[in-house]
This record gives structure tokens, C-alpha cells and sequence, in this order.
């Protein structure tokens, strides 16, 4: 099969996945009895393997394959359609707000892990990082709020570096070791460290860029929607942004360089990669997304404990990403929404969280290790479409 | 320095070594067989001492409650159950994952290790709150000045290291432990020789399991507590001390845990300020040797074949 | 121009307690063909692998056009400009052809992170000049998959998976090419074809030195300019095919001692 003999497919598939996403989306949301929630998601279950065998979501994944950009975009445009959809409902606006900020930190663990294949078992607390960065300088320093989000990546990313080099000549189960260490202590450093709150926490100021504070309803004429609106739309072009960045980095020598360290070290060092290079460019950058993820959580929530990093949390997100399927993006999306909505909704998951998506992942890794949403073969389609073939 | 301050962290030092050895010979064992990491190691430790606590109970409703005889019941009950429970483990997840990359049996295992844990705490009775071990060894102790001497510390201290030189003697001496050991050097080969592999897996994780209820039953002995998730921090401690020492290595494992057990007690003796330090500073150090030292201390066996 | 590409002196490799390599000495002729033969475990691809930095020496020196390049890492060995493949096939199996070829190539690659993911017109040209040479290479050895450059290794046949491994040493034009048992797992006829390609490559190559490990002895009589037999990790025997070939100690070593 050559590269431009086959036809590109049309977009209407994927639009109208987009579409029926949507729907869906906003019955979800909106349901409030447990047994509606469980009716949607038996019935979403069943219309999902009916459409595996009838091939419908093959012909889906070629049509959004076929067209990204038009894809990724309708998808942007089906987010911000739930959004105003619930425009007074802050509940539900949060929600989304946090499954967005959880797409973006898994985005940075996939990269490590699925890409070089570094194993990052303190995701959560490099997250936590952030938000304390975040609420230590908001609420103490007159540090823009734009410049404080970019710290906390930086923050992270200085982290994780420190405790990367020891053990960056090692095998693989030395890097997970050193994160292990680091997320079962950062909780507990944190708890008897007053200055950063202790185990009450700390509060953290709201967003302000330009003078908006994100705090305040939005008020344009006769509109009024929950303040949440505008943390979204900035989360949604963090993650864009984002999304974009690990894309292209995945289509690109980069990615094909660690992809080689991530599946053999010896053949890669024999034909002249540094496998040290690529384990901390990866390392550092997915904490660099884990950092701002969390940095700007912290201003969304407007107070953080050390509760919410604990290593079950970080287990929960190398959930998501294997879930997802290791090194796919959009498997990233799709299992973050599992992940991260269903047991908000279906409140009685909710304490059983940490055991069912254990479980899970050990059913994934037994029966179906590519995840639910395989990552595709590197095609460069990135650059062939920026070029004129 | 008060005598009687520095026997106690003596004491404490060497029961924490000794916890942390066991449960690193068992990583080391597994790793050595079958170049896995079993991270749920540290949960059957819990699961151990869970185990024990509940036959204890049993006995009690039955009214059997001597407790020597309760001990050593309980104790055995303990190690055969986990045991069991490792074997099956072993026969169920780790073998056909054989073939897979090692980084995905770690995560499989640590996925089990977060089941084991929860599943105590969502379907053991109260299971979300630590629970009061009884003391079922006498409390007999005899006093010189400061220094305290008392029985059930050093009867424990005399049964671990006793443990752990019967696995060395398994190891070392028995047909058994000649099977593991050449099935760690070489699987292909010792198959060839007619030694059945998969037994000796089994036996190999049923051995380190049951060392790992045991060591959880001293826990829970010493500590007079147990809970849910004691086993996540003791089984990332038994890890690192069985890297420090060297995977493969059984005198490494050992070596490890009662390095790491002292670089605790001279962190809590230095940072008297925040008990928690200690651990940051054993972790460190720790993970600063295996910079220096990648292989440990006392050298992990060669793996790789070009 | 110096005569002798590789030269080793006096080289040895211990395994705690195995002798895998025993005072080895050895030159390689520059633009020649050197079969390396003896039996399993005499040590060749332990020689391989000591040459290419993975295992480092025990005793001696190894020197690379003249430098020394005992104990160098296995980037720098790659960067002097050696290249090899491996016994066991080792490709990247989930990748495709095209993605195990331009591995090959790394050093001419501009690996920077700004580079690939802000000049992406420049990387697409770049990505379309290796396209092409990856293209041009597999097609001396198989038209057919020159077309399924983008389809992964993992279920190709091993003859097939064996010439992309040799494209991907191939790719960074090096100056010595380390081809270790380039031929198991084929028939007669597909190990035949190969060697054809092989001899082809290197007409065509101006400055192409090769050493090639094999047991099958009609490929080393076809193939090589002379040969060099290891026996225990020790040289019994140097000399064209012919030579070795009749040699008592030789017959020996791979009949067994009477």
C-alpha cells in the first residue's frame, strides 16, 4: 500500500462521531438518578461493541485519521458546545474543567512513558508540585498569572530532573523505584511542612490575566454564565496547545528516537542514540505538563491539600494512560473521560475507584496491552501535509 | 549519649532490618527466577499479617487463646495461606506474562499490590482502620540500669535471623535451592536438565511470600498494629533494599535491608525535627548508591543477552 | 590511504569465570571481505560486541582507522563510522520500515527538539530525502517492499526483516559493516539472493570494509576475500577460504578432536 494511492476518506464519519459525542455528552451531564446514568452507560456500552463488529468504528477511525485538522477541531468546537450548553450549571462546568486538566497531565505521562518509556509513578505528586507553586506565588508575590502557570511547569520539570540523573544510567526499574520514593514521601512531606500549610493546605488565588479575574460571573448583555466558562476556554487552549506540541514532537525525529530507546537501549546506543538525552527530554517535558496542569488546577479550585497526591492518585493516571493505549493521544482523551467522569456520575464507583481501575489495567495489560485506542504507525502525515509532496 | 536511649534504637534498628530483609529476599528471589519485580510483594505482607489476625480471632471465638500456642498457629497458618496465594499469583499473572516487557510485569504486580490493599479496605470488616495486634509473646524483660532487655524483641530478633539462614540453607544446601539457582543462571538450559521450571517458580514465590507473611506477622507482633496499607512503604523499602544489595542476591537483599533500617534510625537520631525525614534521607542515600553502584553492592546478576 | 582498517591487538574478554576471547590479534583490510568462522561459542559475536562497545575489554587495544578506539562507547564506535546487525534479528518490530531504516541514520538526522518541532518545513524536507534514500536502498535488495515502507516489520518474514536490518546498517554509509550470521533462518535459494545483494552493495560502495560471521560455508567461499578461524576465543587459523579450508586444526575444531 503506497502512501497517496489510497483515497483519503471522507470527514463525515468522524463529524458525526463528533456529533452523536456531543448528544450524549449533554445526557450525561445532565442526568441526575443513578439509573439513568447506568441506563446511558450500559446503553453506551452495548452501541459501542455493536459498532466494533459492524466495522462503523474502523470506518470512523480512518475518516478522523484522514482528516485531523477538520477533526480535532470539531472536536474543540463539541467541547465548547457542552460547555455553554451547561452555562449556569458550575457543577458540571467544573467537571469538565477537570477532566480537561487531567487530559493535559496524562498527555505529559504518556509521553514519558509511552513514548521513551520511562515509568512515572509520581504523576500526581510532580501535579502537586505545581499547584503549590501556583499557591505559594499567588498568594504571595505579584507574579503574573500567565508567568506563574509556566513556573509551575518549570518547577516539575526541575524536579523530576534532579531525581531523574541518578538513576538515568540504570535500568528500567530504577527510574520507577526513584518515583515511587518520591510520590509516597511528597504527601508526607508536605503534611508536616507548615509553611506550605501542612495537612489543611493551602489556599491559592484565582486566575487573573489582563485584569479579567476568572472569580467573577460573565455578564455579556443578557448572557450570564458561570465563571467556570472562562477556566475552560483557557484549560482548552493549554491543551491544544499541548496536544499539538506532543504531536508534532511524535511525528517527528524525536519521536522515532524515542521510540528506539523506549523498545531496544543496546540497538538504539549501537546506532549512536543517547539514551540518556531522550529519558529526560521526555521526562522532563511530560512533568512540564503535569507541573502547568496542576498550577492551574490550583487556581480553578482555589485551594489545594495533600490529599489529593497520594500514590493512589498517581496510579489512577498511569491508569488513564494505559487505558488509553501507550502513546496514543486521542486514546489519552477517551480514557481520561472514562476514567475521570463515569465514577463523578455514577457515584457509587466512587469508592471503589482505585480497585476497579487497578483491576482494569491488569485486564488491559493482560488481554489487550495496546490500550483501547492503539497508537497508530507513524506515518509523518504531519509533515507531509506541511509540505508540498 | 544515654546507653539505655542507644539499645533502643539498636533494638528498634535491628527488627526493622530485619522486616525489611525478608521482604527483599523475597524481591531479589522473584527477580532472580524469573527477572520480574513483584511490587505487590510488600501488600502480601499485609495480607499476612491480615491472615494471622483473623485465624487469631477465630481461635479466640473458639476460646483457644494461649498465646504461644496462638503464635505459632497463627504465625503458620500465615506463611502457608500467603504462600499459596503466591504460587497462584505466580501461575495465574507472572508466567504468561513471561514474554511481555519486564516494565509491564512491574506495572501488573503494582496494580495487584493496589487490589490486595484495597481490597482489604473495602471488604475486610472496618478495614479502613488500623487495627490492634495482640501481643502474644510474654512481655517478660530483665532491666540492667537504663538498658532494658525483653524477651519478645529478642525472641523475634533469634526467629527472623533463623528464617533467614533456613532460606539460605534451602538455597544454598537442598536440590531445591540448586533447581533455583539454575534457573536463575539459565532457564533454557536448566529445563534442558530436566528441572521443571514452572514448579520452581512456584516454589520460589510460594517461599518468598510465605517470608513475607512472616515478616508481617513480626510486624505486627512488634508494632502491636496493622492496617491496610502498611505494606505500600514497606514494600517500596524492601525493593530498594534488595536493588541496594544487588537483584539476585540473596546476601544483598539482606545486607540492603538492614543498611536502609539503619540509615533510618541515624536519619531519626539526626533530623530530630520531623520523623519523616528519615525516610527522604534513607530513600536518598539509597538511591544514591545505586547511582554510584548500579548493579548493588554486592552485584545483580547478568541479564542481557546480546 | 592506510592499508588496514581495524586492527586489533592481543584482545581478551573475560566473563568472571569464561575465557570468551584469548589474546586475539586480527587486521582487517580496508575495501576487503572478512569471513569470521568457528564454532558456537568461539567467540565471534563476542568479538562483535567488544568491537562495538557494548562489552568492554578485559585486555588489549582496538584501533579504528588508525585511532584508538578500545573501550569507546557504542555511540562513539557508530560515529567513527562501523555499523552492524545482530545474531538475533533485532529490529523494531512495532515500527515500520521506513522508521527502522532512518534509525540507521541518526547522526545525519538534526535530532534538536526546536528543530523538529518548529521548522517543520525544513523536517519535511529532510524527511523526504531519507524517505527516498531508504526507498532507493530496499530496493536493491526487495522492490517489493520498497513499496510497504510504511507498514510495520513485526509481520514480515525473516529474509525480509534480515535485509532491512543490513539497509539500516547500510544507511549511514559507514566505513566498516559488522554482519553477524546475516543469513539464518533462510533457505539456500533466499541466503544465495542475499549474498548476491550483498556483493552487489559493495561494488557499488566506493569504500566498504565487511565482516561477516557465518556457518553456512558455501556463503564464506562465494563471498569472502579471505577468512580468520576463532576456535575457544583464541585465532587458529588465517588464510583465503581455500586455505583454511584444508587446514588439520580447522577440520578439527569443528569435527572434534579424535
Amino acid at each position: 500500500m503506497s502512501e497517496s494511492s489510497r483515497k483519503r476518506s471522507s470527514f463525515l464519519p468522524s463529524l458525526l462521531a463528533v456529533l452523536a459525542g456531543v448528544v450524549y455528552m449533554v445526557f450525561f451531564l445532565a442526568g441526575e438518578s443513578q439509573m439513568v446514568i447506568f441506563g446511558l452507560l450500559l446503553g453506551a456500552g452495548l452501541v459501542v461493541t455493536a459498532f466494533k463488529y459492524l466495522r462503523v468504528l474502523d470506518v470512523v477511525g480512518e475518516s478522523a485519521k484522514d482528516n485531523q485538522r477538520a477533526f480535532s477541531i470539531a472536536v474543540v468546537m463539541g467541547v465548547l458546545a457542552v460547555s455553554l450548553y451547561f452555562y449556569d450549571d458550575p457543577f458540571v462546568l467544573f467537571l469538565v474543567g477537570t477532566v480537561l486538566v487531567y487530559v493535559l497531565t496524562c498527555l505529559g505521562l504518556n509521553i514519558q512513558f509511552g513514548f521513551v518509556g520511562v515509568l512515572n509513578f509520581a504523576g500526581a505528586s510532580f501535579f502537586g508540585v505545581g499547584c503549590y507553586t501556583a499557591a505559594v506565588l499567588t498568594k504571595n508575590t505579584a507574579v503574573p498569572h500567565l508567568v506563574i502557570i509556566f513556573l509551575g511547569g518549570l518547577m516539575a520539570a526541575l524536579l523530576g530532573f534532579l531525581i531523574l540523573i541518578p538513576v538515568l544510567k540504570t535500568r528500567g526499574h530504577y527510574a520507577a523505584l526513584v518515583t515511587i520514593a518520591f510520590a509516597l514521601l511528597f504527601k508526607t512531606f508536605l503534611e508536616v511542612n507548615d509553611t506550605l500549610g501542612g495537612p489543611q493546605g493551602l489556599k491559592c488565588g484565582a486566575l487573573n490575566l489582563f485584569g479579567w479575574d476568572f472569580n467573577r460571573d460573565i455578564v455579556i448583555g443578557s448572557f450570564e454564565g458561570c465563571f467556570y466558562l472562562g477556566y475552560i476556554a483557557v484549560i482548552l487552549l493549554l491543551l491544544i496547545l499541548g496536544f499539538i506540541m506532543a504531536r508534532r514532537m511524535e511525528d517527528s525525529w524525536v519521536g522515532l528516537n524515542m521510540d528506539a530507546v523506549r523498545l531496544d537501549e543496546t540497538v538504539s546506543a549501537c546506532f549512536g542514540q543517547s539514551i540518556p538525552r531522550w529519558k529526560i527530554t521526555a521526562f522532563t517535558i511530560g512533568n512540564f505538563y503535569c507541573g502547568v496542569a496542576g498550577a492551574f488546577y490550583a487556581m480553578m479550585l482555589g485551594y489545594i491539600a495533600p490529599t489529593n497526591f497520594t500514590f493512589g492518585d498517581s496510579l489512577i493516571l498511569l491508569s488513564i494512560v494505559i487505558l488509553g493505549g501507550l502513546g496514543s493521544m486521542w486514546g489519552t482523551v477517551v480514557a481520561t473521560i472514562i476514567v475521570i467522569l463515569i465514577p463523578e456520575k455514577f457515584q457509587v464507583l466512587q469508592e471503589y475507584r482505585f480497585l476497579l481501575f487497578s483491576a482494569l489495567v491488569i485486564a488491559i495489560l493482560l488481554f489487550r496491552p495496546q490500550g483501547l485506542l492503539p497508537r497508530p504507525l507513524r506515518s509523518y502525515i504531519t509533515l507531509k501535509s506541511s509540505s508540498n509532496r | 549519649m544515654d546507653i539505655g536511649l542507644i539499645a533502643q534504637h539498636t533494638v528498634n534498628g535491628l527488627m526493622l532490618g530485619l522486616i525489611y530483609s525478608l521482604v527483599a529476599v523475597g524481591f531479589t528471589l522473584f527477580f532472580g527466577v524469573l527477572n520480574v519485580i513483584k511490587f505487590s510483594h510488600g501488600d502480601m505482607l499485609t495480607w499476612g499479617v491480615f491472615t494471622a489476625f483473623s485465624v487469631y480471632l477465630g481461635l479466640a471465638l473458639v476460646g483457644l487463646t494461649s498465646p504461644s500456642f496462638t503464635l505459632v498457629v497463627v504465625a503458620l497458618i500465615a506463611m502457608a495461606a500467603i504462600g499459596f496465594l503466591g504460587a497462584v499469583i505466580a501461575k495465574v499473572l507472572i508466567i504468561p506474562l513471561k514474554g511481555a516487557p519486564p516494565l509491564n510485569t512491574l506495572l501488573i504486580t503494582l496494580m495487584l499490590g493496589t487490589v490486595l490493599r484495597e481490597s482489604i479496605r473495602l471488604f475486610y470488616p472496618d478495614g479502613a482502620n488500623p487495627k490492634h495486634f495482640p501481643a502474644l509473646l510474654p512481655d517478660w524483660s530483665h532491666s540492667w540500669g537504663h538498658f532494658t532487655l525483653r524477651f519478645d524483641n529478642t525472641a523475634m530478633l533469634i526467629v527472623g535471623i533463623l528464617m533467614i539462614i533456613l532460606v539460605q540453607i534451602i538455597i544454598k544446601r537442598t536440590k531445591l535451592g540448586m533447581a533455583i539457582r539454575a534457573v536463575s543462571q539459565d532457564e533454557e538450559t536448566a529445563r534442558i536438565m530436566g528441572i521443571n521450571f514452572n514448579m520452581v517458580v512456584y516454589v520460589t514465590f510460594a517461599i518468598g511470600s510465605g517470608l513475607a507473611a512472616f515478616a508481617g506477622v513480626i510486624y505486627g507482633l512488634y508494632y502491636n498494629e496493622l492496617s491496610f496499607n502498611m505494606g505500600l512503604l514497606l514494600g517500596a523499602i524492601g525493593f530498594s533494599a534488595a536493588a541496594v544489595g544487588g537483584f539476585g542476591n540473596i546476601y544483598g537483599a539482606i545486607v540492603g535491608g538492614f543498611l536502609f533500617a539503619l540509615l533510618q534510625t541515624v536519619g531519626a537520631a539526626a533530623l530530630p525535627f520531623a520523623s519523616a525525614y528519615k525516610d527522604v534521607f534513607a530513600f536518598g542515600v539509597v538511591i544514591v548508591l545505586i547511582a554510584i553502584k548500579p548493579t548493588g553492592l554486592l552485584g545483580e546478576k547478568e541479564t542481557e543477552r546480546v | 590511504m592506510q592499508n588496514v582498517l581495524l586492527s586489533i591487538s592481543k584482545l581478551g574478554k573475560n566473563f568472571g569465570g569464561v575465557t570468551a576471547l584469548v589474546d586475539l590479534d586480527l587486521d582487517v583490510a580496508r575495501n576487503r571481505i572478512l569471513g569470521l568462522i568457528g564454532p558456537n561459542g568461539s567467540g565471534k559475536t563476542t568479538f562483535f560486541n567488544v568491537v562495538t562497545g557494548i562489552y568492554p575489554t578485559t585486555s588489549g587495544k582496538v584501533a579504528f582507522e588508525g585511532e584508538d578506539i578500545t573501550n569507546f562507547s557504542p555511540q562513539k564506535v557508530y560515529r567513527a563510522g562501523v555499523a552492524r546487525t545482530f545474531q538475533r534479528s533485532r529490529l523494531f518490530l512495532p515500527l515500520s520500515i521506513m522508521d527502522n531504516i532512518t534509525l540507521g541514520d541518526h547522526s545525519q538526522l538534526n535530532n534538536g527538539l526546536f528543530f523538529n518541532l518548529f521548522r517543520r518545513r525544513a523536517l519535511a524536507a529532510q524527511y523526504r530525502e531519507i524517505r527516498d534514500k531508504s526507498r532507493d536502498l530496499i530496493t536493491i535488495f526487495d522492490p517489493d517492499l520498497a513499496d510497504r515502507l510504511f507498514e510495520p516489520v513485526v509481520n514480515l518474514p525473516m529474509i525480509s526483516r534480515r535485509r532491512i536490518e543490513i539497509c539500516r546498517a547500510l544507511i549511514s554509509n559507514p566505513k566498516l559493516l559488522l554482519l553477524d550470521e546475516p543469513s539464518a533462518g533462510m533457505t539456500h535459494e533466499e541466503t544465495f539472493r542475499l549474498i548476491d545483494d550483498i556483493l552487489h552493495i559493495k561494488d557499488k560502495i566506493e569504500d566498504l570494509t565487511v565482516i561477516i560471521i557465518e556457518h553456512e560455508m558455501s556463503v564464506m567461499e562465494r563471498i569472502t576475500d579471505y577468512c580468520a578461524v576463532l576456535n575457544f576465543g583464541q585465532k587458529i587459523c588465517e588464510g583465503t577460504y581455500r586455505e583454511i579450508a584444508s587446514d588439520e586444526e580447522v577440520q578439527q575444531a569443528y569435527l572434534g578432536v579424535d
